[in-house]
């Protein structure tokens, strides 16, 4: 029986050794160009589906055909027009997986054209969903790369953005904003990400009561208290200034006179901040036209008076 | 006799009016305000002035313990044509920036930012109200610091209006640019005159490129060629210009697309030049510019000329990726 028992251990112990070793082989790759999927390798086999730019994809051999080499590869069953894992073979030159030498630089590049394909209008359809998944895949196939940061947290924001502008009503999923601060704690991305995360945070509309602005302002100022250093500390405090601002007009049209006043200098208090620690780039001259713009009472929220 | 005095007088006038102006100021509102015939709120409205309208302030008076400002302003007649007229009325004046407001320049900058990021955010108009804005500051304060980047991103954002109005007509497809109509130059070469050697006139030299790049390539070489050459210069004229590396990269992928045209048409030494430059190209990108998106790109692009991936597409008939 004891003899059994370490015979099954042993077999057990081979066994996950070698699915180890096969996950350890495995290679990720993807596509910095659309390409069909074909049934075989060359170009005169069947065409099975087209495959977009950062696909998610696992290398299983490789051929020559045509002159060319030729990749089988395995496709998550998650991804867009792909409802189960499919394999098929794919022209070699368009794959970049973790040898291919500047992979990281060339996913990253392909993906800011992306991009800026996105932004165009007169840009590719899907352009953003490319640079999505392109991002996505730099952090996957390159962990150590310099641009696994960054790009991860453009990935997410791009998700974040694209969720916002989503009319189904659905809240943008958080776990990517978070993912980028788990895995890259006190980085840049990290705080860029928690600034995101703030907008899941806001009222949708404040029908002219207090209660939000307070709110917001508090959630703005805590976050330049916790993240100094990020690149959002000024918007941040601006953000909270303004709050306060619109704050000030709200007591005053509910004649809360101390509550205006507190509002008003809560305001200037926080615009003053920013001038003082961000003597560059536009929120200084933003902080200074919203602090004349106090001193003067001129009307920055509801009727003017 | 009589024409003597008469040119006396004419002088005198002419001293006095010089006078009245040299006491009154120039400025702008960083509010929309309602002109008042009399500065009172209940009195008669004339109508609306906008943020970073001209205005001559003629006078101040007081009223129920409120500063009121008599103006002569620029009001819009009708937004849509651009229209607008001078007329004077009262304004509260807590709503108007002139010469001698302490950090004038910052409160109009401030604004006009303000404004540019409202524009996104959807509010009417914003955007000629940043424009406006921006330029009454370089106006009214031209030593000021922030005067130079005020009349660029006034030019800038005029620029982009008319590129975009420019290209939804049917002569942007032309190939040839002088048969289209062309982005107005006049703010963009003053910001160059105004400026020079600066970072600004550097931005103000890139974007006149547009006026000079093809509307279509049609497929023919001509227009790639003539466009990376464009972009080349630009880059050896203006070495500190932050878009020194996106010239760059504009004249690399031209060179990229011209590999595959000329391939398509059997003339395979220029194919093979066309890669050659388009590689010295990223390289230069890859070496001279390490931090930022222009070297992942240049690399990207360096990897698809590598692999023999072609780098235009012939039915969007553009350098494409």
């Amino acid at each position: 029986m004891v003899t059994h028992w370490k015979t099954f251990r042993l077999l057990s112990l081979l066994a996950l050794a070698a699915a180890g070793s096969f996950a350890a082989d495995k290679q990720y790759g993807t596509l910095i160009r659309e390409e069909y999927l074909y049934a075989s390798a060359g170009a005169n086999s069947q065409k099975l589906s087209q495959v977009n730019r950062g696909s998610d994809l696992t290398v299983l051999e490789t051929a020559n055909a045509d002159g060319q080499p030729w990749v089988k590869v395995a496709m998550a069953a998650d991804q867009a027009q792909v409802s189960k894992e499919a394999t098929g073979w794919l022209p070699a030159k368009a794959i970049v997986n973790a040898s291919t030498a500047n992979g990281d630089q060339i996913i990253f590049g392909q993906a800011v054209d992306s991009e800026h394909q996105a932004e165009d209008r007169k840009g590719r359809k899907g352009a953003a969903e490319d640079a999505l998944r392109l991002y996505s895949r730099v952090p996957q196939i390159f962990p150590g790369s310099t641009l696994a940061a960054e790009a991860m947290w453009r990935a997410a924001d791009i998700r974040w953005q694209l969720a916002k502008a989503d009319r189904s009503g659905k809240p943008p999923e958080e776990k990517y904003l978070q993912e980028v601060i788990t895995k890259f704690p006190q980085s840049k991305q990290a705080e860029l990400a928690a600034f995101d995360l703030l907008e899941g945070k806001l009222c949708a509309e404040w029908r002219g009561l207090a209660e939000c602005p307070t709110k917001e302002s508090a959630l703005y100022e805590q976050y330049a208290r916790e993240h100094p250093q990020s690149p959002k500390a000024a918007e941040a405090l601006f953000d909270a200034a303004w709050r306060q601002a619109s704050l000030a007009d709200i007591y005053r049209l509910s004649d809360d006179r101390d509550k205006s006043d507190a509002a008003r200098k809560k305001a200037i208090t926080l615009a003053q901040q920013i001038q003082n620690q961000f003597p560059q780039g536009d929120w200084k001259p933003r902080a200074i036209d919203l602090i004349y713009k106090l001193e003067k009472k001129i009307v920055l929220y509801g009727p003017a008076e | 006799m009589l024409k003597r005095k008469l040119s006396l007088l004419t002088f005198l006038v002419a001293i006095s009016a010089a006078a009245f102006a040299g006491d009154k100021e120039h400025g702008t509102v960083i509010t929309d305000v309602m002109l008042h015939v009399s500065p009172d709120p209940t009195s008669q409205q004339l109508s609306k002035v906008t943020r970073g309208r001209d205005i001559f302030l003629m006078d101040h008076t007081m009223v129920d313990n409120k500063p009121w400002a008599h103006l002569l302003a620029v009001v819009d007649v009708d937004v849509e044509r651009e229209t607008a007229r001078e007329i004077s009325g009262w304004v509260p004046a807590n709503t108007v920036v002139t010469t001698s407001t302490p950090n004038g320049d910052q409160i109009i900058y401030g604004e006009a930012v303000d404004s540019e990021s409202r524009a996104d955010q959807g509010r009417k108009n914003a955007r000629d109200d940043a424009r406006r804005l921006y330029y009454r500051l370089y106006e009214y304060f031209p030593n000021s610091p922030l005067a130079g980047e005020a009349l660029w991103r006034a030019a800038d954002i005029q620029w982009h209006v008319e590129k975009t109005d420019v290209s939804r007509r049917p002569s942007s497809r032309e190939m040839d640019p002088y048969m289209r109509v062309a982005i107005e130059e006049e703010t963009m070469k003053l910001v160059i005159k105004k400026f020079p050697k600066t970072k600004w006139a550097d931005m103000a030299a890139y974007d006149l490129i547009d006026n000079k790049v093809c509307g279509s390539w049609k497929g023919e070489t001509k227009c790639p060629e003539k466009e990376s050459e464009i972009y080349e210069k630009y880059v050896r004229e203006h070495p500190e210009s932050p878009k020194a590396a996106e010239a760059l990269f504009e004249a690399a992928s031209r060179q990229g697309a011209l590999v595959e045209m000329f391939r398509t048409n059997h003339e395979q030494d220029k194919s093979e030049k066309a890669r050659k430059k388009a590689t010295e190209l990223t390289q230069e990108i890859a070496a001279k510019y390490a931090d930022g998106d222009w070297k992942p790109r240049a690399l990207e692009l360096m990897y698809a000329l590598q692999q023999g991936i072609p780098t235009y597409n012939a039915d969007a008939d553009r350098a494409t990726k």
